[in-house]
């Protein structure tokens, strides 16, 4: 399908949400001559810097460049005045993280995170296949499309890998993704990092959508380079390791608020839930601090945990309900209904109250750690 | 074995202690990546079994500046110390140049100098030109930090530790090519570097180059097209006869030229093309411009260094004739083993040096851990790098998954770093 890179072809019905560091806004908009529901970014050139306008660059080159069924495809990008906007095909869901946010506030079902995982991964194989690293893998990267498929998005830190020689330094502006980044990484010696450091991020990533918040979040940044540096593995939280205060108490002396604040819950699935002994296999393969060690992305698709998927008859969908996705068909609803009652503004406001918040960034980290 | 470790010198001169400084060091408070023989060499102990002695752990305190936390010394200059950061938000590394306003008044231009590297740094944006990330000052203390982009160690470094003080053909290609990018955006900006030498040039963790300390750089007139400059307090054996014979006036452009020249002779040959027991023998040799390329010097880059070392400026080459030179264009074919970085005190990955001052300050959090940590020559031996690391946890081991340990629940809330 064409769609043009002119502003007037498009109507703006409502902002999804930001991106960018808060510095862009995702705009939902509407193509007037297919009726097709898309998502705009909007970024205002003026108040960019050289680095800023750089890494928007970067993630149009790349998003074009690459076609697979699992990373996000490039519609167009078009400049209005100093406003650039760059369009995306609507994905119904919105990103994983929002998903957390809004509906699975203590993590995802297994199910659907070995569905979402096999996509993501066919998406890394493509990538890396081309000789690129991604290097931002994270919940909030991972956009759910109204059928249940997923894609990865955020490509604007992907980066070219020599065979003969690794990646040493982080990535520009790379100081939200910290928490995904794997030790070698952000230890930033003369060994470097390769394509495996992305595996690190999917075994964190995997941890985000099953326990609802990133591994080390909430976590001083300085102690969670120690504590990567030193090996510790993350891994999920459900009864076979996460145990009442009580037993912990006598294991070590550092107990936190959080885990106080956690088993004060009263009805915390945490402690009665029991995710499958793969999918604890997997993450712990993923997380391992030696990279060589760790499986690259054509071995976690042989893997048990994402192999299921072919066997499983059942709808990502259907599993992901109450969360419902943002369709062509329930827009045009709300925007009859509200139209009735009027007013541009009124609109947005109350597309905002059904929550079709829809983030491609994840910035603020208060909202990972799920409010109990 | 690692003698040059002990950084007692700066320590034991009352002079340089200081609160910044690193604590003192009493003499049985050893490093732990000390071995029993070294303590013998120095006659602290007649004889003894290693396996009895016992070294308490030399305990790292955290020190921050702003939000950077400090770690080793990187090096030393004129102007006082460089240490390497780490960026507390970003975990970005740095290097911080450390300037004490006292020791910059005894410095000939010393403040001048400073000032006219920060404003001319802070307007410079260029991959082959060393990023000023942020600049610090401490009143108080009569301190400046300029917080630069980490880098592993210099060109000079790397030919001191290297065979024949000179660098593989191909290698000196890919550092002389990348200078020529920086020093044409430099020239584009009007700003004339005018102390190009192996020692300013330095290298990232990825091998690109950074053309490094301005505090002799100048801005020329915007309206000026001939770049005339006046002065220059570059080092002598890089000046271009012009000054040395003593113009009032020159081009600054080929000043950078000239001493690019004698950089790249350098780096091929191992050698300078001119050399004198005194600045004055240098400067007569630079004047006569009588250079002797080596043998083993052939063409194109022979005619190359004929023509960066031209002793009348106006005869020289020019950036576009660099840049177009048969042995600048040409792919320079990987024949010889790459020269390395040289190790930073024994340790060859140039690792994060702020590490072991984190895991001092995040370990000292919990009261368990905070006894004094004891080790004996056999556990020094069987550490890898001897470095003063907390052990590693059992956690790699895939045999023992650590369920009792959720550490997404156990990570205890941090107040961020204490200010030193």
């Amino acid at each position: 399908m064409n769609f043009e890179p002119d502003l007037k072809q498009y109507t703006m019905c409502s902002v999804l949400g930001s991106c960018f560091s808060d510095r862009a806004v995702v705009f939902l908009g509407k193509h007037n001559k297919s009726g097709n529901l898309v998502a705009m970014k909007n970024f205002n050139l003026d108040s960019m810097s050289k680095t800023d306008c750089q890494l928007i660059q970067d993630e149009i080159y790349n998003t074009r460049q690459l076609m697979h069924p699992n990373l996000i495809p490039y519609v167009t990008s078009f400049l209005d005045k100093s406003q650039l906007y760059v369009v995306f095909p609507l994905m119904g869901y919105g990103s994983c993280r929002d998903l957390l946010r809004n509906h699975f506030v203590e993590g995802l079902p297994e199910t659907v995170i070995a569905f979402v995982l096999r996509d993501v991964l066919l998406g890394l194989e493509y990538i890396h296949n081309k000789g690129l690293v991604h290097r931002a893998i994270k919940a909030g990267h991972i956009l759910i499309r109204a059928d249940g498929h997923a894609s990865l998005s955020g490509l604007r830190s992907m980066c070219p890998i020599d065979k003969r020689s690794n990646l040493h330094s982080l990535p520009l502006q790379s100081a939200n993704n910290l928490n995904w980044s794997s030790p070698e990484m952000l230890e930033q010696n003369l060994l470097g990092y390769n394509e495996k450091s992305d595996i690190y991020s999917i075994g964190m990533t995997s941890c985000e959508l099953a326990n609802g918040f990133v591994p080390f979040a909430e976590t001083d940044t300085t102690l969670m380079l120690t504590q990567k540096v030193k090996g510790l593995i993350p891994h999920l939280l459900d009864c076979t390791t996460c145990y009442p205060y009580e037993d912990n108490a006598a294991d070590n002396g550092y107990q936190s608020e959080e885990t106080i604040g956690v088993n004060a819950a009263p009805v915390s699935s945490v402690y009665t839930r029991m995710f499958t002994e793969e999918f604890h296999n997997l993450v712990e393969l993923c997380c391992q601090r030696d990279p060589e060690s760790r499986p690259s992305a054509p071995n976690l698709l042989a893997h048990t945990f994402t192999k299921q998927v072919k066997k499983l008859n059942v709808k990502v969908t259907d599993l992901l309900r109450p969360a419902v996705p943002l369709l062509k068909t329930n827009v045009a609803e709300i925007s009859d209904d509200l139209a009735s009652i009027g007013g541009m503004s009124q609109q947005l406001s109350d597309l905002d109250l059904l929550t079709y918040a829809w983030d491609f960034d994840l910035n603020d980290i208060d909202d990972i750690v799920p409010t109990l | 074995m690692m003698m040059e470790q002990r950084e007692f010198d700066e320590d034991v001169m009352p002079s340089a202690i200081d609160d910044d400084e690193d604590v003192f060091k009493d003499l049985l408070n050893v490093p732990a990546d000390w071995s029993a023989n070294d303590c013998l060499s120095t006659g602290i102990f007649n004889s003894f079994d290693p396996n009895e002695v016992v070294y308490r752990v030399q305990k790292k305190p955290c020190k921050t500046v702003g939000k950077y936390v400090m770690g080793d010394l990187l090096g030393e200059g004129s102007y006082g110390k460089v240490k390497e950061v780490l960026d507390s938000e970003t975990l970005v590394r740095c290097a911080a140049k450390i300037l004490k306003k006292k020791k910059l008044r005894r410095i000939p231009n010393g403040e001048k100098n400073v000032l006219n590297e920060i404003q001319l740094l802070k307007t410079l944006r260029h991959l082959n030109v060393i990023e000023l990330v942020d600049v610090i000052v401490n009143e108080e203390k009569e301190k400046m930090y300029l917080l630069l982009e980490y880098c592993v160690g210099g060109l000079q470094d790397m030919l001191e530790h290297s065979p024949g003080s000179k660098f593989p053909c191909w290698q000196a290609h890919n550092y002389f090519s990348q200078l020529i990018n920086g020093l044409e955006y430099l020239h584009s900006r009007g700003i004339i570097h005018k102390d190009i030498k192996p020692g300013n040039l330095l290298l990232t963790l990825d091998e690109t180059l950074k053309i490094s300390d301005f505090g002799t750089a100048e801005a020329l007139s915007p309206f000026d097209p001939e770049g005339i400059c006046a002065s220059s307090q570059g080092s002598p054996a890089f000046q271009p006869p012009e000054i040395a014979n003593g113009a009032d006036e020159y081009s600054g452009f080929k000043i950078d030229i000239w001493s690019s020249g004698v950089t790249l002779y350098n780096l091929v040959t191992g050698e300078y093309p001119f050399e004198g027991d005194n600045v004055y023998r240098l400067f007569e040799a630079i004047g006569k411009c009588n250079i002797q390329i080596p043998g083993f010097v052939t063409e194109p880059l022979r005619s190359l260094l004929v023509g960066m070392l031209k002793k009348d400026p106006k005869k020289r080459f020019t950036l576009r004739t660099i840049q177009t030179h048969p042995w600048f264009v040409c792919r320079h074919p990987r024949t010889s083993e790459k020269v390395p970085f040289p190790p930073l005190r024994g340790d060859f990955m140039h690792n994060m040096t702020v590490l072991p001052y984190l895991f001092n300050y995040h370990s000292c959090e919990t009261p368990l851990d905070n006894e004094e940590e004891y080790i004996t020559e056999q556990l020094i031996k069987d550490r890898p790098n001897g470095s003063t690391s907390v052990p590693i946890d059992d956690v790699n081991d895939p045999s023992k998954r650590p369920w009792h340990k959720p550490i997404m629940c156990n990570v205890k809330k941090m107040a961020s770093c204490r200010l030193s």
